[in-house]
């Protein structure tokens, strides 16, 4: 045993309100990921409206009757739980698909928190552990961060981490490659003003490496916080100037940017890849991280194919690694 | 304290390389590339396949692109499988120049299967799959004496191929000349055993109205492989008579197959793998799922869900009786 467990992410079958809202799609999507060999899927809830199958009570109830039924159904499709929710809180949950609250909204607290827990008492009930969400809006918003916006996301995530601990899910925040807190040392002044019992990160290989941030040393200098692990390959970088590029979600990140990037992230195996998985493999066997990391391939045309590809490469490659090394190192850990 | 046994599985699962996939420049094959053959081979690894099975009409893409049809294997073992295991032999049948009812084709037949063994002579093969009857479709099917016929040089063929150490056996499409269950039976009843095997496509006999498992249940001694793939259609308007490929050409039916694990198929696998598993069967089992690309489909997905049924459904019904 390595305290590692693989789970994969449904948020490229997820894309679209016409699409992927029958139960049927979902048990392929989950005996395909099941089959590739990993034993979690995290879930991306894009809404709370009704068409969101995933992030909305009434749906899961209409489809599977309750929580617990999606548990069961997970079990069917033989996948032991939903290893994590990722929430974003600029996403309008509720039926009217508005514009969520802002984490820098010191008055946004009490809303974040209560949509958080809802998503905390899910994912805990599907036998999953842990909530990534986005911290913060982007860069182009804000600008480096000024200690009393970063006082005001500590704050608030202290809060909804503690909180959620009280369902024992653990709270990672995750940085985007447009993310504010890219600029700057925005990443290590919230995680000194935030409480590490309660808050963590979300260790995302792909969007850090497009931020111009190499994932494997990030991983050995913030090892002690990093309590999620979403690996994907990504080939582009993306600048500072660039990233503030007003309305950079669409400009830069849908559009492309000024060099109309098609696809900014692909399957660990993708051979134009920036990141070196094998040698984040061994970063993570050198660390105490337990937990799990779930591969992600969000943009890929094809799915299923992504799934199976990447599942070779955790069964051949990088499974191996860790647990070659911690055996090695003498315990299961 | 003794280590505990652990005990070979007595059924394997191989898979058949019908393929095809999306490239960046649009649609592409397998074979088109080594690229494209490692992200084929290592999808079928990943969902717990232990091998793969082939058509021998790649040996020349074999050649250009990997020098031999060892090396090929080799390239195969890489990517986290054992081995090839059945080759299906295409050839386009005709009365005039090939066909297995028609004696003066004979010669013909027995050339081809020698330069064909020998061509595949470098990796050890469990079976050589055939068509065992040309495709009459101005006619109800073969002749009795075409069943004769045909009878005769398999058990010809078959000597062949055991000089290679591998079976010659029979895969009946719904299209075929021998197609029917009464077809069936007769060619077996004329057939040498001992060279000539069968293997059951299950969809295929599905579709030609003959019930895979009594089908097998008659026929289980010289079962020597299978085609593990569902159907959710029978030919109900005799599309099999249609020309050239009925697979293809019937108009009513865009897809005649399906993988299996879907609740609307019409085979029923449980059965079946009950009827492998009583008689007492062992080996290799292959999952196929031509031309499940039509229709919107998507080989990736189609061959993860035969191969999460075939773990969580199929091993359980097998491992039942071996306990």
């Amino acid at each position: 045993m390595t305290g590692v467990r693989w789970g994969y992410a449904l948020n490229q079958w997820d894309t679209n309100i016409d699409a992927f809202v029958r139960k049927r799609d979902h048990e392929r999507a989950f005996k395909t990921i099941s089959i590739s060999g990993f034993s979690g899927v995290e879930l991306t809830a894009v809404s709370f409206g009704p068409w969101e199958p995933f992030g909305s009570p009434h749906e899961i109830a209409n489809l599977y009757g309750s929580l617990d039924g999606l548990r069961s159904f997970l079990s069917e499709c033989a996948l032991d739980a939903v290893s994590s929710y990722v929430y974003d809180p600029f996403v309008g949950f509720d039926v009217e698909m508005g514009r969520g609250p802002d984490p820098l909204d010191p008055g946004a607290v009490e809303q974040i928190t209560g949509t958080a827990l809802w998503f905390a008492e899910a994912v805990h009930r599907l036998g999953g552990d842990t909530l990534v969400v986005r911290p913060v809006g982007s860069a182009w918003q804000t600008g480096e961060l000024s200690d009393d916006q970063v006082g005001t996301l500590a704050r608030l995530w202290n809060e909804v981490g503690r909180r959620i601990a009280e369902h024992d899910v653990r709270l990672a925040l995750h940085v985007d490659f447009l993310s504010a807190l890219r600029l700057g040392d925005g990443i290590d002044r919230l995680l000194a003003a935030t409480a590490p019992e309660f808050v963590g990160l979300a260790l995302d290989t792909a969007e850090l490496a497009v931020a111009g941030i190499d994932p494997v040393e990030f991983f050995r200098s913030h090892a002690d916080r990093v309590r999620h692990i979403q690996l994907k390959n990504a080939r582009e970088l993306v600048d500072d100037a660039e990233a503030l590029t007003p309305h950079a979600e669409q400009f830069v990140r849908t559009e492309g940017g000024a060099r109309r990037i098609e696809r900014w992230f692909f399957e660990p195996t993708d051979e134009g890849g920036l990141i070196d998985f094998e040698a984040f493999a061994r970063a993570v066997a050198d660390s105490d991280y337990s937990g799990w990391i779930v591969v992600e391939s969000d943009q890929s045309p094809r799915p299923a194919e992504s799934a199976m590809v990447s599942g070779w490469y955790v069964q051949k490659v990088l499974e191996p690694i860790i647990a070659r090394s911690r055996h090695a190192l003498g315990a299961p850990r | 304290m003794t280590s505990p046994t652990t005990e070979p599985p007595k059924i394997k699962w191989s898979y058949m390389d019908h393929w095809r996939s999306q490239g960046p420049a649009g649609p592409i094959d397998q074979w088109q590339s080594r690229l494209a053959m490692t992200r084929f081979l290592r999808q079928v690894a990943a969902v717990g396949f232990d091998a793969i099975d082939t058509f021998d009409f790649r040996f020349w893409q074999i050649l250009e692109q990997y020098g031999s049809v060892a090396n090929y294997q080799e390239f195969v073992q890489e990517q986290g499988l054992e081995r090839i295991v059945n080759t299906f032999h295409g050839v386009y049948y005709t009365p005039d120049r090939y066909a297995p009812e028609v004696p003066a084709t004979h010669d013909t037949i027995l050339e081809d299967f020698r330069v064909t063994m020998d061509r595949w002579s470098g990796i050890q093969l469990d079976n050589i799959i055939v068509m065992p009857g040309s495709r009459f479709f101005d006619e109800v099917g073969v002749s009795d004496d075409g069943l004769k016929h045909a009878a005769e040089v398999w058990g010809k063929v078959g000597q062949i191929t055991q000089e290679y150490g591998v079976n010659l056996t029979c895969h009946h499409e719904f299209y075929g000349g021998i197609r029917t269950r009464a077809q069936i039976d007769a060619f077996y009843d004329y057939a040498d055993p001992e060279f000539v095997k069968f293997f059951v496509d299950t969809a295929q006999h599905c579709i030609a109205d003959v019930d895979p498992v009594d089908v097998y249940e008659a026929h289980h001694d010289r079962v020597t492989g299978f085609h593990f793939k569902d159907t959710r259609t029978k030919d109900v308007n005799e599309d099999y008579r249609l020309w050239p490929d009925a697979e293809l050409s019937a108009v009513t039916t865009e897809k005649w197959f399906y993988e299996m694990g879907t609740a609307e198929g019409l085979v029923d696998f449980e059965s079946f793998m009950r009827s492998v598993r009583d008689h007492g069967y062992t080996g290799w089992i292959s999952v196929e799922h031509d031309k499940a690309d039509k229709v919107g489909g998507d080989y990736s997905e189609s061959t993860a869900i035969a191969r999460w049924y075939a773990k969580n459904v199929l091993d359980g019904i097998y491992e039942e009786v071996a306990k």
